[in-house]
This record gives structure tokens, sequence and C-alpha cells, in this order.
């Protein structure tokens, strides 16, 4: 029935078997092993479903694994319907909890995990049969219970929310939409407002639309006959009504005329994630697959690439730099990335383009040739070792309707790829002036120099494009002077703020998901302390009472210097803009900058110490809507930090801004005082 | 490469991972290794083994089911042959043995293997350190040529020494200073151990590093890295009778040690008393760790510990998780963990706090779960379940001709028995419940254990 074929590897010649041995240099390979690739159980049951069986004697243990088949589908304003139904379908069945569940797969030994197209199952032979049954239970009957699709859309939404501030997944997802856009369901993108939308009945609809056994593979590994696969197979899957689902067609993803760059400003970067990235025609089993992928890996795979050595070794722009090129059915791509220092951005970029030119342009020398072709073909044999693997060479063989020694085949065809195959590759597949070239950075610190690449565009962190921010020049008439009176008259009337005693704030710090308490209490004149507390532990305190400094982090005491001294001054102050205007502060109207849509005119402030610090009042009402400060940190380069002042409350006549955005790039953190009090009656006894 | 390379008991606690904000704690190693053994039942993992004339042991298991080999080479020497004033070379010679040889130009032995198309990678523990290459069959030849140039002429020289010192100093910060809660196991190990060797772990003192000389560098290669120190185990496609003979032209000219391999014979007097401390951390959230004194490994009671620790923390089903995690939600993350060595052991549980839970509450539930052990067998079906579970993980060990070439030096190494991979799930068939209610009695009492409450700096008041 299993028909063994034997290949000889070609690749590499073979050595004598010589005893005495010479150990200044490293021995020859051997002659190529015999790999021997077996060809599965293939059937079909009734409804359709497609069941192969690699079967394998070597340990005594099972997987079975279901996928299905469908090549993507527009989620739109439900994107990340998919998701949620593949993690809720593991969640508990029509007639077991989730706890029950769980212990049931685990009484047998076994493990069980869903996706949105998969489910499967893994124990050893002795259990494999009941916990196939639980495995059956869970696609054909899960339980699809409200109460856990909350705890999962719980989970999606702090996710997507911590995304927002990761450079690397603000990247993926804009490169996504860039590069196959937002009406390919490759591009679409899971926000907050997608998954805020998704109902259980969503989930069920999707289920019941593209889990069908008409559209599934059902493949086991492992130590199982055949036949008893077939009736496991009949028994779990056997009663299930095939269905259809109507194919989507998508259109192709058109690449850009000429090649643009896209930044995606992020104040807070200290490196520039940098993407240069392309759709590719790339069917698995064409012809350019495997050259492409010698080409690809001699340009940016892994320690040994070309990109890590220039990026990284040579020029120490990056820790790493990488390429990838994924054929696909429907749309392939290729990208070239790298995590950069802010100032070597425009560096970065040239260095990706020249050596995607120099690998256009230039064949390759023998040696790196040679060398990679034995990696890639070191790296094939070791993964024949999972009989996994077999089973993947069979399902892709099936979907992606290769010949059936395609994989036999594979090194004979590594082997014969030469340099004129990788340079044909390479021109087959990249065209560097049709290149999406994506940027989530510092716009303000690595915008410069970039148009010589192409037209510049701004796009948010969804992918949408925005409009090109401009620096407006604030009004001429306003003297920094003027802009202080405004201010502080938008906090209050003279008279309000001179009536002001005490004022004590309480609420919460979130931080990265977890919820802090948060509290300041000012005294006037001039005290003031700001706690960060976790179950009545203090993480982070700092105060000034009675002229005494003191700034203490998780228990350490930070050094008290002149620029900290004048920042608690400030925190002390309802309005310290009136303690600029009194004590010899620089001031100067920079310009207006957009903050969160509207314009807001830019101060910049330079304290006594000569610490500069930017202040953004907004150019209606003057309230403070925004700090920032930039500070260099050996081996980081600049950092910024800024904080962002919302939802102003009246109280007592005076302005206070009841929520505050820290944001400091790598965290961010999200303060909402609920409980705001004014005069009191508070003395500097009580500001513990 | 070199970056990875793993450093066997440190604990691997990733963070807040906010995507699912739950504290997760990775217990890698701990653990598993001690349960990575056989199946007896099916499938014998045949294999021959031998000593050459200069005391190197070689095993050898062949199978040519796929076209890759696993050469490995184990040897015994961990952090408990240090000197107390050097400790930390046995990790470091991990490092070190990557510089290069007389034959391999420094920083060459990696890409030989990547270039071949292989993988390579090493550890240290209290006990040994183990080198290993996996290699497409062909190139087994490469494995041989490495490894025996690692044991005859490594380069031991002082620019190397200062690169993987500074290497060695990056992980530390990395692994343990860097890492919430990374320091537990040195506190542990420091209270839970004050004559035996085992009161350090393998990546010692810095200043002490910083303080040794090379000539002390050369010496401690000499004493442990020889023939008759080491195993050398391979796995995987080859031809036996070709193999043998190649073994014998790259390792047979290796000379023998000169030096006596010391190794301590120390033994650690009982706890006396429940040793309690607060550590101070760069955490948010507060940790309780538990560590018992506990017997050596391989004996019954040290299965019998095994499967006690899956009743704990096997799984989603398991007391602690479902306790502690699910049902009261004291913690974020529970866990046991079996830590047993040649010489002593230990068994630690440990648990992070959800927010807000108080420290000493979830102690006592932690308690409360442990004397459940001490007082009522386990019940039927969860004794089943577990003996299930542990029967899969021993199963699937042998999955690899890595898991096979390891399992094999182990056994040999700690049991002079390589064929332990063969019948260990036998010993794990005759643990029974009375035996896990016996061990409980025995050794997870207050009076033989350290217990540790980590918390966020500013809290600590020590009275």
């Amino acid at each position: 029935m299993k028909k063994q074929i034997y290949i000889a590897l070609l690749l590499l010649p073979i050595i004598s078997m010589a005893q005495t041995i010479d150990r200044t240099k490293a021995p020859a390979p051997g002659k190529a092993p015999i790999i021997q690739i077996g060809n599965p159980v293939k059937f079909t049951l009734a409804n359709g479903m497609q069941v192969f069986v690699v079967k394998n004697t070597k340990l005594p243990r099972v997987t079975a694994s279901l996928a299905f088949d469908y090549d993507g589908f527009a989620e739109d304003d439900k994107a990340g319907v998919a998701e949620m139904a593949g993690q809720l379908l593991k969640r508990g069945t029509t007639t077991k909890s989730k706890a029950q569940l769980d212990e049931a797969v685990e009484f047998l030994g076994g493990s069980m995990s869903t996706s949105s197209q998969s489910a499967a199952v893994s124990s050893l032979k002795s259990n494999f049969p009941t916990l196939m049954s639980l495995m059956a239970e869970v696609v054909l009957h899960p339980a699809l219970a409200t109460d856990e699709l909350e705890k999962i859309r719980k989970q999606t939404l702090s996710a997507i929310e911590s995304n927002k501030d990761d450079a690397d997944a603000i990247s993926g997802n804009v490169v996504k939409k860039l590069v196959y856009g937002a009406s390919h369901p490759y591009g679409e993108m899971m926000t907050t407002k997608t998954v805020n939308s998704i109902t259980i009945n969503d989930v069920k609809s999707f289920l019941s639309t593209y889990w069908k056994p008409n559209m599934a593979y059902l493949v086991f590994v492992g130590d199982i006959e055949p036949a008893v696969a077939k009736a496991l197979a009949e028994k779990s899957f056997g009663a299930w009504a095939k269905g259809t689902a109507t194919k989507q067609n998508f259109d192709k993803p058109v690449s850009p005329s000429q090649t643009y760059v896209a930044v995606i400003d992020r104040p807070a970067s200290v490196q520039s994630v940098v993407t240069i990235a392309t759709t590719v025609d790339l069917l698995p089993g064409s012809a350019n697959v495997i050259a492409g992928s010698v080409m690809n890996n001699i340009l940016g795979g892994g320690f040994s690439g070309r990109l890590f050595a220039n990026l990284r070794e040579k020029h120490a722009f990056t820790y790493g730099a990488y390429s990838s090129l994924n054929p696909s059915r429907q749309v392939g791509i290729f990208q070239a990335a790298a995590s950069v220092r802010n100032e070597k951005t425009d560096s970065s970029v040239q260095e990706l383009l020249n050596e995607i030119n120099i690998i256009l342009n230039e064949k390759v020398g023998d040696a790196e040739l040679s060398r990679m072709k034995n990696y890639l073909s070191g790296g094939f044999a070791r993964s024949l070792e999972n009989p996994g693997t077999i089973a993947g060479f069979a399902l892709s063989i099936v979907q992606n309707n290769l010949p059936a020694d395609y994989y036999q085949k594979y090194l004979t065809n590594l082997a014969a790829v030469d340099a004129q195959k990788v340079q044909d590759a390479a021109k087959g597949l990249l065209n560097t002036s049709k290149m999406h070239i994506v940027i989530v950075g510092n716009a303000k610190q690595i915008a410069k120099g970039l148009d010589k690449y192409g037209p510049v565009k701004y796009f948010d962190i969804e992918g949408n494009e925005i409009a090109v921010p401009t620096e407006t020049k604030a009004d001429a008439s306003l003297t920094p002077q003027s802009v202080m009176t405004k201010a502080i008259a938008a906090i209050g009337s003279a008279e309000a703020i001179a009536k002001v005693t005490d004022v004590a704030l309480n609420g919460t710090a979130d931080i990265m998901g977890q919820s802090l308490n948060m509290s300041q209490k000012i005294v006037i004149p001039g005290n003031s302390v700001t706690t960060m507390s976790m179950g009545g532990m203090a993480l982070m305190k700092q105060a000034v009472v009675d002229g005494k400094y003191s700034v203490s982090q998780q228990g350490q005491e930070a050094p008290i210097t002149d620029e900290v001294k004048e920042g608690l001054d400030e925190s002390a102050s309802i309005a310290p803009e009136q303690l600029y205007l009194a004590k010899g502060y620089g001031l100067k109207v920079v310009g207006v900058e957009k903050v969160n849509g509207k314009d807001a005119i830019d101060v910049e402030v330079t304290t006594p110490s000569k610490k500069v610090s930017h202040r953004f009042y907004d150019a209606a009402t003057y309230l403070l809507v925004k700090t920032s400060k930039s500070e260099e940190v050996p081996g980081r380069g600049t950092v910024t930090q800024q904080q962002f002042y919302n939802a102003y409350q009246t109280v007592n006549g005076i302005q206070l801004a009841s929520e505050m955005i820290i944001d400091m790039g790598a965290m961010k953190i999200n303060v909402k005082y609920t409980d705001i009090k004014v005069n009191q009656g508070l003395k500097t006894s009580d500001l513990k | 490469m070199k970056n990875s390379r793993t450093y066997k008991y440190s604990i691997n606690q990733s963070i807040i991972k906010h995507k699912i904000m739950q504290l997760r704690i990775l217990m890698a190693v701990i653990g598993i290794s001690s349960l990575s053994m056989a199946n007896a039942q099916t499938n014998a993992i045949q294999f021959e083994k031998y000593t050459l004339p200069n005391g190197l042991k070689v095993i050898l298991h062949e199978d040519h089911s796929a076209p890759v080999v696993a050469v490995t080479a184990l040897y015994h020497v961990g952090s408990k042959n240090e000197d107390t004033a050097r400790t930390g070379f046995a990790h470091f010679f991990e490092h070190l043995l990557f510089e290069g040889s007389e034959n391999i130009k420094r920083g060459e032995f990696d890409k030989y293997i990547t270039n071949a198309g292989g993988a390579l990678n090493a550890n240290t523990s209290q006990d040994r350190t183990f080198y290993f290459e996996l290699l497409p069959s062909n190139q087994v030849d490469l494995g041989l040529w490495l490894e025996s140039e690692r044991m005859m002429h490594a380069k031991i020289e002082q620019i190397g020494v200062n690169t993987q010192r500074e290497v060695v100093k990056e992980e530390k910060r990395q692994r343990m200073d860097n890492r919430p809660y990374g320091s537990f196991l040195n506190e542990v190990l420091k209270r839970a151990f004050k004559v035996h060797p085992y009161q350090w772990s393998p990546i010692g003192s810095m200043d002490h590093l910083n303080a040794a000389k090379l000539d002390e560098f050369i010496n401690f290669y000499k004493t442990f890295y020889v023939p008759n120190n080491c195993v050398l185990s391979i796995a995987g496609d080859f031809n036996k009778a070709d193999l043998k003979k190649k073994i014998e032209a790259y390792f047979g000219p290796i000379k023998k040690g000169a030096n006596v391999i010391p190794r301590p014979t120390i033994k650690e007097p009982a706890l006396g008393g429940e040793v309690r401390d607060v550590i101070q951390d760069n955490i948010q959230l507060p940790g309780v760790f538990q560590a018992y004194r506990a017997p050596k490994q391989g004996g019954d009671e040290y299965y019998a510990f095994n499967v006690l620790s899956t009743i704990l923390s096997g799984g989603e089903s398991s007391r602690m998780n479902k306790t502690l995690v699910d049902k009261k939600q004291q913690a974020v993350a529970a866990q046991s963990a079996p830590f047993f060595n040649e010489d002593e052991g230990l068994f630690i549980t440990l648990a992070i706090a959800n927010m807000g839970v108080k420290i000493e509450s979830l102690e006592l539930s932690m308690d409360s779960i442990v004397n459940d052990l001490k007082i009522d067998l386990v019940g039927e079906r969860e004794f089943q379940k577990v003996k299930n579970q542990i029967t899969t993980q021993i199963v699937t060990s042998n999955g690899t001709m890595a898991g096979i070439a390891e399992s094999l030096a182990n056994n040999e190494v700690y049991f002079g028995d390589a064929n332990l991979i063969n019948t260990e799930l036998d010993k794990y068939n005759k643990v029974t419940r009375q035996d896990v209610l016996n061990v409980a009695k025995k050794y997870l009492n207050k009076d033989n254990r350290v217990v540790l409450y980590y918390v966020p700096k500013e809290k600590a008041t020590t009275k």
C-alpha cells in the first residue's frame, strides 16, 4: 500500500571511508542520505471530507488535525470574527463546561487546540479514539456561550489596545493594509470597533458557513492503521452534512505605480521600523519558488544573510535585518525589514535598497551559493524527523495542486539552482521602482531626505492616509507673555485661582492592562505629593513638602537635581504659567501643531537649569493639551516623553484635567481622576 | 546563536504578557528534565554502549527513520564541582568552549554547523554540562570533528576569556537581574543549602570570574574536559560499524586526564526549621516561593514526587491551576516544580498574586492545597489522569534523536544505566496513591522548607 520512493541527494561529493583523518580542516560531508518520503494513504468521506493518513510507528502516539481550506473571506466590519470563533470552540460543548472539557482531555493524557481554520488533538494511541470523539464534540456541538465570548473579547481588546503602542504591531498592520489593500482579506485589520461589533450570531454564522466537511482535510499522523483512521473519521465526522460556501473572489492587489514612502508618525519612537515590501507572483510549486528561496536566504535569511552582514555587522544600524519571501495561491509577498536607530533611518533605507539592487544586478558567487544550498538541504533533511512534515507535504500537494513527487524532487531541484536562476528569480519577483517603503517612527526626526526614494505619504496607525503634517506659523501677534496670560485665564479667573488653598485628585492609572491607584494632593503654596500605588503599596511617589523634595520609584530614592526640583515646583502649582512669568523662565512661541486633530500653540519653555520642554495650548481655549520633552539617553539616542491632558472639569471655578496620558514610547500610562476635590482644608501634614 | 545558548536552571519567566493580561511562568526546564525519559511498553530504544581505552564512554542509537543525527557530548561537571571561591566556572566553560580550537578559528565553531544546515547549543546544570549538534546525517563527521576538537585542544586564551566574561555578565543581567523574580533560584538555594555546593547556582559569581587567572581556566579544562569524564552519545541515521571507526579516529588519540576529578562528598544536614525571608525586587505583583528539601533524584520517592507535582500543576485541570488561578482567582500563575539533582533535591511551589490579593492569604491557600495531599489519598480518577499525563510525556520525549541521545547520556552518567530509557515508565507505574501520601507527609512540612515573599521594592518592611 505504502510506496516508498528513494532519492539520492545529488548535491554533494562522496568521501572515502579512510580512517586516517586530517583534523586541520572540517571533514567533507558524506554521501548524501537517501531521503524516503512515504506517500500517505488518502480517501474521501461521502460528505466530501478529504482524509490523509501518515502512518509512523516510531512512537505509540497519534495526532489528528482538521484543517479548513478557504482562501480568506472578507470580514469587513466584523474583522476578527474568525479568530474569536476559533478560540471560542475549545471553551465548552453543549454537554461539557470548559472545566469538564479540560479535565476530559487531560484525563486521556492528551491535548487539544482550536483556531479559526483548524482543530487538532494528540495523545497516545490507546486513548486516541476517545480523544477523537471529544474533538468531534467540540467541532460539531460547541457551546459557543456568550459569557465565554465576552472573556475572549476582553482579551482581544486589550491586545489591540497594547498593540497601538507597539511599533512592530503597527508596522505589521499597515504593511498588510498597504500591500494587499483594505478590500482584500489579507489586508483587513481588527480594530476595537470591529471586535466590539462581533456577536455570538456572527460567530455561529462564520462557523456554519466555512466549517464544512467538504472544505476540510483531516490528517492523521502517527501509529494508526489507515483502516482504523477511516473508521474513526467516519464515526466522528461521517454524519456531518456537506454544504457550500460561496467562494469569494478578490481583486488582485496592484503594485504602486512608483516606489513611495509611507510614514506612520510615532513621536515616542527611538527606533524606526523600516519595511520594504511588495506583492509577488509566486504560486506554490511554480518554477521560481526554490530559486526564489535561495535568493531570499542569500539576501536576508538569518545571521548569514547579506542584510545582516551589512546593516548590523558593517554599519551597526540595527540588531538584526532580514528578508522574507512567501509564496501564496492568492498573492505572495516579499519583505525586507529592520528596526534601526532614528538617525540612521534614511541610511538604512538606502542600504536595504542597495542590497536588493545588488542581488538583482549581480550574480551570486559560487561559494555563497553552495553554502546556502547546503544550509537549505540540511534544514530540509532535518525537518523530515518530524512526521508532521510529511503530512504537511501531502496537504500542500493537494491544496496547491502540485505534482505528487514535488517534495521528493525538492533536493534535486535545489541542487540544480545556479547563479543565473537566482538572478532570474530576483528579476522575476522584485522591482525596486514599485515598492512600498513603510516606516513607523518619529516623523520629525526621520522624515528628512526620505523623498529621494519617492513621494512621502503619511498614514495613521490603521493605515488610513492622512494629510502631510504642516507646520502652521503661529499668529505673529502672539507673544509668550500673551499666551501665558491667556493660559492662566483659561484655568480660571484671577480671583478663583487665588481662592484655591488645596486640591486632591484621586483615580486610576492603567499601565499595560493593569490598574493602579493614582493620587495627587496639592497644598498652596508650593506643596504637592503624587503617588502611584497598588494594593496600598506605593510604586512611585514624588513630593515637595515644606521645601523638601523627594522622588522614589519602587522603593529606590532618585537623586534630587535642579531639574527634579523644577518639575516638582510645577506640579505644586495650579497654574505653572504663573511660575514661568515670575521666575525668569525662557519662553518662545515656536508654531502651531495639531494635537488630537486640533491646532495647538507650541511654546518652548527653558527652565533656569536650562532644561527645554514644549507646552501645547489649544488655539481656541488656551487650555494645556500636551507637554513634550526629549532627552538624550546613552545608548538609546533621543527619547521623547509626551503627556496629553483631556477631559477638563470645572471645580470651584478652576479647570482641572481629569484625564492624562503619559506616553513614554515603550510604555503608556492612562490616568483617570474620578474624584476631584478643591479646598477641603488639607494641610501640609496631610501630604504623606 | 551564542546569545540564545541556554542556561539550564535559569527559570524562564516571562513578565506581564499584556495580550492575555496574565502572568505566565514558564518553568521551562525544571521538572521536565526529570521526566524526559522512557517508554517501556513499546518500541524499546536499542543502543550500544562501550568505552574507549582513554575512558570515553560511547553510546550509539542507530535509527534510519529520518536522515538526521544528533551528536552530543555530556561532561560530568556542573556548578557543584566548583571551588567555593570560583563559582560560575562550569557555566563559563559552556561559553568558552565555543571560542575555537587548534584547528577551528575564533568564532567559526557555530558557522560550520549553520552552514551545514544544522543547529547547535549547550547548557549547564548543577551536575553536568551538555553540548549538542543536530545535523543532516551526511554531516555526522563534522559533529565528530567539532566535539573532538573541543575535547582535545580547545583554545583557552585571554581574549576568549575576556569576550565570554562580558557575554556571561550580559546573560546574568538578562536572565536574572532584569527579570522579575529572576533571582529566586539563587535566593532559595543559598537558604536551603548551607554546606553543599548546591548553595550557589550555575551562573555563579561575576567577582569570581573577574578574579580568575588564565591558569585557573586552563587547569579546569585539563581536569574536567577529559575523555574519562565524558559520555559521547549519538543517535540517528548512521552505519554503526563505520561510525565506530570514525569515533576511534577522532577521539582515540585524545589523552586520558591526568588529574583526579573532584566530586563533592559532603552531606547537607536537615534544614532544622522553617526559613522565611522577604526579597525586594523590581516587580509589580508579589509572589510566594516555597522550597521543600527533598531526596536526590532516582529513588522511589523521586518518582512519587513527580506524580505529586503533576497532581498540583500538570495542565489546566490540576489542583493549583484550578483552585488558585480559576476558582479563587488569587493567583495569576501557580506552579510546582520538582528540582532534583544528583546529590539532593528540592520541591518548589510558587504562585504570583493577582491584583490586590494579600500575599499571606495566597500562601494560606497554597498551604491548604499541599495539606490536602498529606491528609487524603488522591482520588482514583485524578490519580489515573496524572498517570496518563506522565505516560504521554515520557513516551513523547523519545520523539527526536536529540531527546534520545540526551536521555541515554543522562541515565548513564547519573544512574550508570543508559537502559533506564526503556524502564523508567515501570518506575512510575509502581507509584501508588499511598506513596504520594507518604512523600507528602514526610517532606512537605514547614520545618523542612524555605519560604520567600517577593515584594515590590517599596513595600518591603523588614522587622
